[in-house]
């Protein structure tokens, strides 16, 4: 693969797709879990009316260098990570750059913002906002774990790192995503899936009632606006991934918009029904569940 | 030539002339004396030197005129003169050094030291065992007589004690010269050798006979006697026993070892192994310097014997063996006996005076490196030979013996070292005497040029002329100067050194000589922020750069073990330098000793006790799959994992690099640690696989390597000190290093390879900035700092890029090494260890956030708020490694693409594919340029975005926050900072348990135990004393005789 310029182009308009249906989506989860709960909840463009809001505000402060660049990173993180997987497999406009790396990228690049959003929170001086990030690189620890038993699981059966390639094997049918052709890596998956989405029962790091709101205490106007972009943004990316490896990828925006809803919505079913773990409650839970179907999957390819 | 025979005539004669003097004719006996004295070294290092250089012929001396055994014959051979010239220069040197105490006492003092002399003299020369018995008698008289000199009370009951011991000695000596005379008709030793009486009939005559001379040199357990007069006797008698004395007996001994035959020398192999380990392990509980140095001989001796039970394997090189240890070992401990006599205190402790005399400081490091056979001293040589030859004759376990022996007797004389440079110097010293000072100089180049005539002959060739070691050495003289013009003479030597090697390497030892000699020289920028003359870091650091020069040099298994033991002597000394760092620094010593004598015993081991043994050999070992491969690579491997801190080996680490200074942290961490990987790679590029009772010992260090690596980061995430922070995340580092080696896959090595260079640069890189950050804020706890960023802004940056680059996120070079690890392990078989692996990755996640969130994150502490960003010398070195880890993340191909070539022709698969700037493996891509490039833009037009946004943000003061509904004021309060992983603590603190540490303690603890419960069988008493010597004479004759007739 090499580079053309016009890709720039075409990676512009698959970020844009993808924020606005994050936008949208997010916003529809929040309303059906409203609805669940016997409430009116809010309507699906509240998330673009927040933005705007956020932009606009007037009373802006900066507490330092790494401050101001947090949301930058974070920002960056989500729309690189975005930008390193092919979004609709066989769509030539819609590859990005992946020619840049493999799927080993997209697994480190998560970090990317994690750790630019952390620094900008810790300048920020808030305790809140470094007990947050306590919680949150605690946890992670042990919940992405399972999902890289389960990628090393799935490059071992495809032999190899490549994500179209992976995309790729799994097309021809139901049944040969690896879904159904690796059930367990993929329910390996789906313990890191549900414990990184920042989604009860794993969602004591932004923890909204006992320390508002986590690692962003500090953080609004528009820090705040490129952060809740990311919010949108990076969920999808995420899930992006899965939907490759796990769930024969999206060979259209139709079928990439029901996928990726679907996949998302077991974090949220999964969050509705549970309440939250303390952080080392969570580290258990994932070393004692997790963990054990991780290597299981690792054993039996 | 003068003949030897004068040496006794000039002894005796200056006995009685000085017994005609008058009492007040002082000066004149002391002339005497001193004439005498220096007659008889003249003559005896005249014939040591005509001897060695061949100009002169070995001579017999026929007294009375008569052929033996009708007369006394003696004999002066070269180990005669070389035994000769030892006794009468430390004679001579002791009569200098006790002068104002022998003035004191007159003319019977000095009489009675001329007379031991001569005895110890004619102990070597004589050929007969009655005129040996003669002697003997005249040396018990003579030291018992000097022992009283000391103004020590308990020498009058030490001396007593010993004049008891010697008469039970002597009746033993007598009737066993009376059966002998009876079995064999003649007492002329050579008559004995020519008709050897082995166990039956004459057995007893000749146990008899051996015995006596044995217990003559204090054997542990029969020693209690002794013990008292090295403790109570003046340190000039001491250092003439010790030296003098235990060496004419040793040779007396040997003598007649020689002539009993080859069946008696199990018996001095036991009885020496037996008292070498025995009073080693019971130096271990002393505190009395002088006491400790007599275990320190009585151990030695021991050693010597077992070297004499081995003369039937040992051949020509039995002299050079012998007399290597014998030599070094009476010119070291007549040096520290002296140094004693300087030192007003009795506890070790208070040898902390030297500290006031770098000179003597200096000495007594020199006089520890030779009693434990460390290069480049004369023991060093005669070990390594000995090693092979007991590896070549399959005797293992007195290998093994005498190795454990070896390393107790490092732990208390490195311990000791440790208080003399650490512990505070409590005594208001007046300064030393210029005598005793210059009589300690004598021994000190005596011991050196030991080292260097030892070393001349050496099929291994001298390491006083190698070129490295040599330019280390200098900085010995050059001292004085200050510490930048040697910084910067530093500097140009390593830069030299490569520039000149360089471009003979291929390109694996390329990278190490980079890595470690011009890393070296980048480091050493950081040091010229340190003003004044730095006394001792130079020569240390050097000698540890000269190690490591050689190392990467190294041909043979000599110049490897060489090598390793220089680079582990200068990183000691440099590891101690710290100001807390006395414990760490000698559980370095001792863990870094162990490992190399686990690497002398497998090198032995590999030789069959051939030398020289080139490096390449180890290959066909392993290829013609000898039985005693899989043991060879075992040992090997210990050694090299000892270095690498690898877990189960890892408890020096976090002390010994985080109490080091400033700039030394990153040499020991990011430059010494890569030894143990270096070792590691020859050893398996040479050995390859091997099984032991079926257990892959790759598969076995590939766990080691996971489990490294996970604990590493575990331990590392619960630190409060920044400095043991990143010391336990070198523990991990390695661990992923040595991962990559075992996994004996192509992109596994380069893997290890990627670590080497990564690791190198950021945690040198590290290092120097938390140390930076240290020395402003004078304390390494991260939760008493906070806030730094706006203050040392540089320093945040290379910490900043520093943990992007460890924990592998794009687009910095650790990202590369996570890459070429993912693919590696793809072609392995190895599934379970990599889980441990993804664990320790975002584990280390964890401790970097916190190193630099706690320090230059949050709120400034009040106190800091008026500090400076550091030195400029310390960010220079910071700076270059900035720029190089965003170069090697770019262009990773610039340094690894003809390593991966190289380390592919190796393994005969294909290297990866090095297009343009992408670089391909069989199961993936990746292109650093497009990396750097895509997230350069996307940030830059997100971070417009928000400038253009928010360009009129107003930036607020500190406290500009509120929670809880309060706003804070207080830094302390309001930092969130220790226990900074709490949640984490409670899921897998078990993890913390200190179970290595629990393991490791309890081995010496019980030795100490046991050392202690030992010692009780010294209880002051005469009469025990007497009866122990009875006790052991006979339980060792029922043990060797008993079942015989």
């Amino acid at each position: 693969m090499s580079f053309e310029w016009v890709q720039i182009a075409y990676a512009a308009l698959t970020v844009f797709i993808v924020i606005n249906y994050g936008l949208i989506m997010t916003a529809v989860v929040q309303k059906i879990g409203a609805r669940v709960g016997g409430r009116y909840g809010i309507p699906v463009w509240q998330n673009y009316i927040d933005l705007v809001k956020n932009i606009a505000l007037r009373s802006k402060i900066s507490h330092g260098v790494m401050f101001y660049l947090g949301p930058v990173f974070r920002l960056t993180g989500g729309i690189g990570l975005l930008l390193f997987v092919p979004t609709i497999y066989g769509s030539v406009m819609h590859q990005n750059f992946a020619f840049a790396g493999d799927l080993i990228l997209a697994l480190y690049f998560v970090f990317f913002g994690t750790l630019g959003m952390a620094l900008g929170a810790g300048e920020s001086g808030h305790p809140h906002a470094a007990i947050g990030v306590s919680r949150g690189l605690a946890q992670v620890t042990a919940a992405e774990l399972p999902l890289a038993l389960a990628v090393f699981a799935i490059s071992l059966q495809y032999q190899t790192l490549s994500i179209t390639e992976i995309v790729a094997a799994q097309q021809g049918g139901l049944f040969n995503w690896t879904l159904f052709t690796n059930p367990i890596a993929t329910l390996a998956a789906m313990f890191a899936l549900v414990g990184t989405m920042m989604r009860a029962p794993f969602d004591v790091v932004v923890a909204p009632q006992e320390i508002p709101i986590g690692p962003p205490t500090e953080y609004h106007s528009a820090y705040l606006a490129l952060m809740q972009t990311n919010r949108v943004l990076f969920p999808v990316a995420k899930t992006v991934i899965y939907m490759n490896l796990f769930f024969g990828g999206a060979s259209n925006w139709g079928e990439f918009a029901v996928k990726v809803f679907a996949i998302y919505m077991v974090s949220v079913l999964v969050g509705v029904v549970h309440p939250r773990f303390r952080v080392e409650q969570s580290i258990r839970f994932f070393l004692k569940w997790g963990l054990p179907v991780g290597i299981l999957a690792i054993l039996v390819v | 030539m003068v003949s030897a025979i004068f040496i006794i005539a000039a002894g005796l004669g200056a006995g009685f002339l000085i017994g005609l003097l008058r009492e007040d004719q002082k000066g004149a006996a002391f002339t005497v004396a001193l004439a005498a004295l220096g007659f008889m070294a003249w003559v005896s290092v005249s014939w040591f030197v005509a001897l060695a250089s061949g100009t002169a012929a070995p001579q017999d001396i026929i007294t009375a005129g008569t052929q033996p055994p009708f007369a006394i014959n003696l004999r002066m051979g070269l180990a005669e003169a070389g035994l000769l010239s030892v006794i009468t220069l430390t004679g001579l040197l002791s009569l200098v050094y006790m002068a104002p105490a022998l003035r004191a006492l007159g003319r019977r003092a000095l009489a009675v030291l001329v007379i031991l002399v001569m005895a110890l003299s004619g102990l070597v020369l004589t050929r007969d065992i009655f005129n040996l018995f003669v002697f003997f008698e005249l040396v018990v008289i003579a030291t018992g007589g000097l022992v009283l000199l000391s103004d020590d009370k308990r020498a009058v009951a030490a001396g007593f004690k010993y004049l008891v011991v010697s008469q039970i000695v002597g009746i033993l000596l007598l009737i066993g010269i009376i059966f002998v005379y009876h079995a064999n008709g003649s007492l002329n030793i050579d008559d004995i050798a020519a008709q050897p009486m082995g166990f039956t009939g004459a057995g007893l005559a000749l146990f008899l006979l051996l015995i006596a001379l044995v217990v003559e040199l204090k054997p542990f357990p029969a020693n209690g006697w002794a013990l008292d007069i090295y403790e109570a006797a003046h340190p000039g008698v001491s250092a003439l026993v010790s030296a003098a004395s235990a060496t004419a007996a040793l040779y007396a001994a040997d003598k007649l070892f020689a002539a009993a035959g080859p069946d008696w020398l199990p018996l001095a192999t036991v009885l020496g192994l037996v008292s070498f380990l025995g009073a080693n392990l019971l130096g271990l509980a002393q505190r009395n310097d002088r006491r400790l140095l007599g275990y320190s001989s009585i151990g030695q001796i021991g050693l010597v014997l077992v070297v004499v039970g081995q003369r039937d394997i040992l051949g020509d090189a039995y002299l050079y063996v012998a007399g290597g240890i014998l030599f070094t070992h009476a010119v070291a401990k007549a040096g520290l006996y002296w140094i004693s006599g300087l030192v007003p205190g009795r506890d070790l402790a208070d040898w902390a005076v030297l500290r006031t005399n770098p000179v003597l400081l200096f000495a007594f490091a020199g006089f520890i490196a030779m009693l434990l056979g460390l290069p480049p001293f004369a023991g060093f040589y005669a070990k390594w030979d000995l090693a092979h030859a007991l590896a070549g004759a399959d005797r293992l376990p007195v290998l093994g013996l005498v190795l454990l022996g070896a390393l107790i007797e490092a732990g208390y004389l490195f311990r000791w070292f440790g208080f003399a440079l650490k512990r505070p110097n409590p005594v208001a010293f007046p300064g030393f005497s210029t005598t005793g000072f210059a009589v300690v100089l004598a021994a000190l180049a005596g011991g050196w040029g030991l080292g260097f005539v030892w070393g001349a002959g050496s099929v291994h060739g001298n390491l006083l002329l190698a070129a490295p070691l040599l330019f280390a050495l200098a900085f010995l003289v050059l001292e004085p100067l200050p510490a930048w013009a040697k910084n910067l003479l530093a500097i140009a030597g390593l830069l030299g050194w490569v520039g000149f090697r360089a471009p003979g390497y291929d390109p694996l030892h390329l990278v190490f000589a980079l890595v470690m000699l011009a890393g070296g020289a980048v480091i050493l920028l950081a040091s010229f922020a340190v003003k004044g003359e730095r006394f001792g870091f130079y020569p240390s650091a050097m000698v540890m750069y000269a190690g490591l020069a050689l190392l990467i040099d190294a041909q043979t298994s000599f110049q490897f073990f060489a090598a390793w033991e220089l680079l582990t002597i200068g990183s000691y000394f440099l590891i101690l330098r710290g100001k807390e760092s006395e414990p760490h620094a000698l559980s370095y010593i001792l863990f870094s000793l162990g490992g190399a004598f686990a690497i002398l015993a497998g090198f032995a081991l590999a030789s069959g006790g051939l030398q020289p043994f080139a490096l390449d050999n180890l290959a066909a070992i392993a290829e013609a799959g000898l039985p005693l491969a899989p043991w060879v690579f075992l040992l090997l491997a210990i050694g090299f994992l000892t270095k690498t801190a690898s877990v189960g080996f890892h408890i020096w680490l976090p002390g010994a690099h985080a109490e080091a200074e400033t700039d030394v942290s990153p040499m020991v961490s990011g430059i010494l640690l890569k030894a143990g990987l270096f070792g590691l790679w020859l050893l398996l590029m040479h050995m390859g696989r091997q099984s032991l009772f079926g257990v892959d010992l790759t598969y076995l260090l590939v766990w080691i390597g996971a489990l490294s690596a996970f604990i590493g980061a575990v331990l590392a995430i619960f630190q409060e000190d920044a400095k043991r922070l990143l010391a336990y995340s070198s523990i991990s580092q390695m661990g992923y290093a040595l991962f990559g080696l075992a996994l004996m896959n192509h992109l596994g090595w380069l893997l290890a390879l990627m670590f080497v260079i990564n690791h190198y640069v950021y945690k040198s890189m590290l290092f120097l900035a938390i140390g930076g950050v240290k020395e402003r804020t004078h304390t390494k706890l991260m939760y008493k700092m906070g806030g730094l960023i706006t203050i040392m802004p540089f320093t945040f940056v290379s910490v900043l890029v520093g943990i992007i680059a460890m924990s592998g996120v794009p687009p910095l070079s650790g990202f590369g090494g996570r890459w070429v690890f993912y693919n590696a392990i793809m072609s392995s078989e190895m599934r379970l260890p990599v889980v441990l692996i993804f664990m320790s990755g975002p584990i280390a996640f964890l401790y970097l956030f916190r190193l630099i969130h706690t320090i230059f994150l949050g709120q400034l502490k009040d106190e800091h708020r008026k500090l400076k960003e550091a030195s400029g010398w310390l960010l220079a070195p910071q700076m270059i490694f900035v720029a190089f880890l965003i170069g090697f993340a770019i262009l990773p191909g610039m340094v690894l693409q003809r390593v991966d070539a190289y380390i592919g022709g190796h393994f005969g698969s294909t290297a990866l594919a090095w297009s343009g700037r992408s670089i391909t493996s069989e199961f993936g891509y990746w292109n650093p340029v497009a990396i750097m490039i895509v997230i350069g833009v996307i940030f830059v037009i997100v971070l417009a975005l928000l400038v253009a946004m928010n360009r009129n943000a107003q930036k607020v003061k500190q406290f500009n926050i509120v929670f809880s509904a309060e706003r804070p004021f207080k830094p302390q309060t309001t930092h969130f900072a220790w226990n900074f992983f709490a949640p984490y603590r409670k899921a897998l603190g078990f993890l913390e348990a200190p179970h290595v540490t629990r393991f490791w303690g309890g081995i010496t603890d019980s030795l100490h135990a046991s050392a202690d419960f030992t010692r009780r069988i010294y209880t002051g008493n005469g009469q025990t004393y007497a009866a122990q010597v009875i006790v052991f004479v006979v339980a060792v004759y029922l043990v060797v005789l008993g079942g015989v007739s």
